[in-house]
């Protein structure tokens, strides 16, 4: 589903004249086949951040290829990309990223939206996704009335809505607390055994490593380890 | 996107700054306003003047002066003949100036008439419509000039006493008998030899009075003959039209006409029946000339106010793009998380773009009705101020300002022109924040 071949990246901090390259990922090769979920664990700084930009395309490949359910993205513009994701990779931020002027409903309606889906289609979708993920009932709340563990739900929901192969989340429990942090932990479980979505998981948590069928180990830019579950 | 949606995004966002939107398009509209009401002097001014042409008797006519012919004196009836065999011609109407003002006594009056001879029946179908009475058909038939009574004076009057103070004639010394079935004395001279004139006397009968001329400063004072009755004048005197002028051998006395007019049976045909004579070496001149170069100075003056007025929206415009520049800044977050999600740049730069155009659009609507408004306004009281303030009134049916539909049409184009390029530069930023900046709230 996901193939990472050779990938490394830099970045050039400062002026012209004064430029400082940092590498960041170094010569990365890994893949995740459909319906695993697969959790990339690794102190801050270890480049699982990037990786997961390279593999979503917020960031330019620098060298080496990626290849998402079959298509090389390698080289795909700004534009391509954002068509590709919008039906293929769902997102699901540590800080939720939900648009605050909007309904639970509303965000969740955003990649329905986007997608050019009628109305009534996509009031469907969106409140069974919403269902789906235990927000029954909250579809007409701002952000700011829900609670933490509530917001991811909608982020979840909003990553879902559009039925994606594949689920990148970047540190999701990392705004949680304990108990929140089990509830969306079990429910990623659950849509993965449900519905068969490839999961990605950028974590420092042990609980949330603990629950891939494999984990990535990163260390300075470069995979030292993995484990199999 | 769906454009509903996309419409559906840009009013909840517009509603987020409700204040900053209304000044925004306040300033479009009032530039809009200001573009519109400028430039409707010009089409109002140029209406006036039109209406004015078209209420011409003449505005059907092409007049011929002459002909661009060393060998040629004048227009002769072989001339008529070609211009009668033109297309899109209704009539030809000519004429010849009697070279002299004869003498005219009626029931004690007396008077000395331009005199012209007509053909009667081109008269008739070339717009000279008769006010009573009917057209000569006969050489010792006449037909006299609506204002021709005016100028009849009562023998041996004092001519102090025919005008009051103001210069205008008293009414008590104005012919009072009728015109209609009246005999006039015609007297004119002749030359016998260098110094000595005699003179002949000859009876015509007035048929008809011709309608009143169509502007009020036009008076038709002529009288109007045959050209039988024009012909047997040049007879008498030996001298082509009755001059005064004496020559020993017998002079040619070729029928020359002094006027040709020629009306054409469309307005839409005047100039290219004009251009068709003076092809041909003919001197014509019509009033569609006139109102070719009406229109050129009048497109001009148009032009030029309306780019003036367009200096007004592309200053609103500057309010246009701080607004949708703030707009931007404020909402990348929400244009991160978009992205991130999937949003296209094209996607992104529709909405942005869409917002600034209907900015455009409600301020050129409401600018669009303000105009209206203003000139209407305009159009009321101007008349009644410059009655009221110079005592002077206004010509009927005088237009200061007018907001034909093509004016509408060109300020709504340019307000939306310069409002799309004011908000690209703002949509085309939106297209290139980073998500991941905006992510994280940097930006």
């Amino acid at each position: 589903m996901i193939e990472v071949k050779q990938l490394s990246h830099q970045f050039e901090l400062g002026k012209k004249d004064k430029k400082t390259v940092i590498p960041v990922l170094q010569d990365v090769s890994f893949s995740v086949t459909k319906g695993e979920i697969v959790t990339l664990v690794g102190r801050s700084g270890s480049g699982k951040s990037t990786l997961l930009h390279l593999i979503g395309g917020f960031l330019p490949r620098q060298s080496g290829a990626i290849t998402i359910n079959g298509t090389d993205v390698s080289d795909f513009t700004e534009a391509q990309f954002a068509e590709f994701r919008l039906g293929t990779i769902g997102f699901i931020f540590q800080n939720f990223q939900l648009i605050q002027s909007m309904t639970a409903y509303q965000n969740v309606e955003l990649p329905l939206i986007l997608q050019g889906v009628s109305e009534t289609a996509r009031k469907i979708q969106a409140l069974e996704t919403l269902e789906k993920v235990g927000l029954k009932g909250f579809e007409h709340h701002y952000p700011s009335e829900l609670s933490g563990g509530q917001q991811q739900r909608v982020s979840v929901a909003r990553a879902l809505v559009l039925n994606p192969l594949i689920i990148l989340a970047d540190e999701p429990t990392g705004s949680l607390d304990s108990e929140t942090e089990e509830d969306l932990l079990h429910l990623i479980k659950e849509l993965n055994e449900s519905l068969d979505i490839t999961f990605l998981i950028i974590t420092h948590d042990e609980e949330v490593a603990k629950i891939g069928h494999r984990s990535l180990m990163m260390h300075d830019g470069a995979l030292i380890d993995q484990e199999v579950k | 996107m769906l454009f509903k949606d996309q419409l559906y995004f840009v009013r909840e966002n517009m509603k987020k700054n409700k204040m900053r939107i209304f000044m925004t398009v306040l300033a479009t509209a009032m530039g809009t306003a200001f573009l519109i009401v400028l430039a409707s002097v010009a089409f109002g001014l140029h209406d006036t003047l039109i209406k004015d042409v078209l209420e011409q008797e003449t505005v059907n006519q092409v007049q011929i002066y002459g002909k661009d012919d060393p060998n040629s004196q004048g227009i002769t009836d072989k001339d008529i003949d070609y211009f009668q065999s033109l297309e899109h011609v209704r009539a030809v109407r000519k004429q010849s100036y009697l070279r002299q003002s004869p003498l005219v006594s009626l029931n004690g009056y007396e008077t000395s008439p331009h005199t012209v001879a007509v053909d009667m029946g081109a008269l008739e179908t070339g717009g000279t419509p008769l006010e009573d009475g009917r057209y000569a058909t006969s050489s010792d038939e006449v037909v006299v000039g609506y204002h021709f009574y005016e100028q009849l004076l009562e023998k041996d009057t004092d001519p102090e006493d025919m005008y009051d103070e103001n210069g205008e004639r008293t009414e008590d010394t104005l012919y009072q008998g009728e015109l209609i079935g009246e005999t006039i004395d015609l007297t004119v001279s002749r030359l016998i030899d260098e110094t000595d004139t005699e003179e002949k006397t000859y009876q015509l009968t007035i048929v008809g009075v011709t309608a009143e001329p169509a502007n009020e400063w036009q008076q038709d004072q002529s009288l109007y003959t045959t050209f039988d009755f024009y012909q047997s004048i040049s007879e008498y005197t030996g001298t082509p039209g009755g001059e005064m002028y004496f020559q020993e051998e017998p002079m040619d006395l070729t029928f020359y006409y002094d006027e040709v007019t020629i009306q054409s049976n469309n307005l839409e045909n005047v100039q290219a029946l004009t251009d068709t004579i003076n092809d041909q070496g003919y001197y014509g001149y019509s009033v569609a000339s006139e109102l070719k170069q009406i229109n050129m100075l009048f497109t001009i003056a148009k032009a030029g106010l309306i780019f003036i007025g367009a200096i007004a929206v592309i200053i609103a415009s500057i309010g246009i793009f701080n607004t949708m520049t703030m707009a931007v800044t404020e909402r990348a977050p929400d244009i991160g998380i978009m992205k991130a999600i999937g949003a296209s740049p094209k996607t992104i730069k529709q909405i942005f773009l869409l917002e600034s155009s209907i900015i455009g659009i409600m301020g050129a609507t409401i600018g669009t009705l303000v105009s209206y408004l203003i000139s209407f306004l305009v159009n009321i009281g101007l008349p009644m101020i410059l009655e009221a303030t110079f005592e002077d009134q206004l010509p009927e049916g005088f237009q200061f300002s007018s907001i034909p539909w093509t004016l509408v049409l060109i300020a709504y184009v340019i307000c939306l022109l310069v409002t799309l390029i004011s908000g690209s530069r703002p949509a085309k930023k939106a297209t290139k924040i980073d998500v991941l900046s905006a992510l994280r709230r940097e930006l």
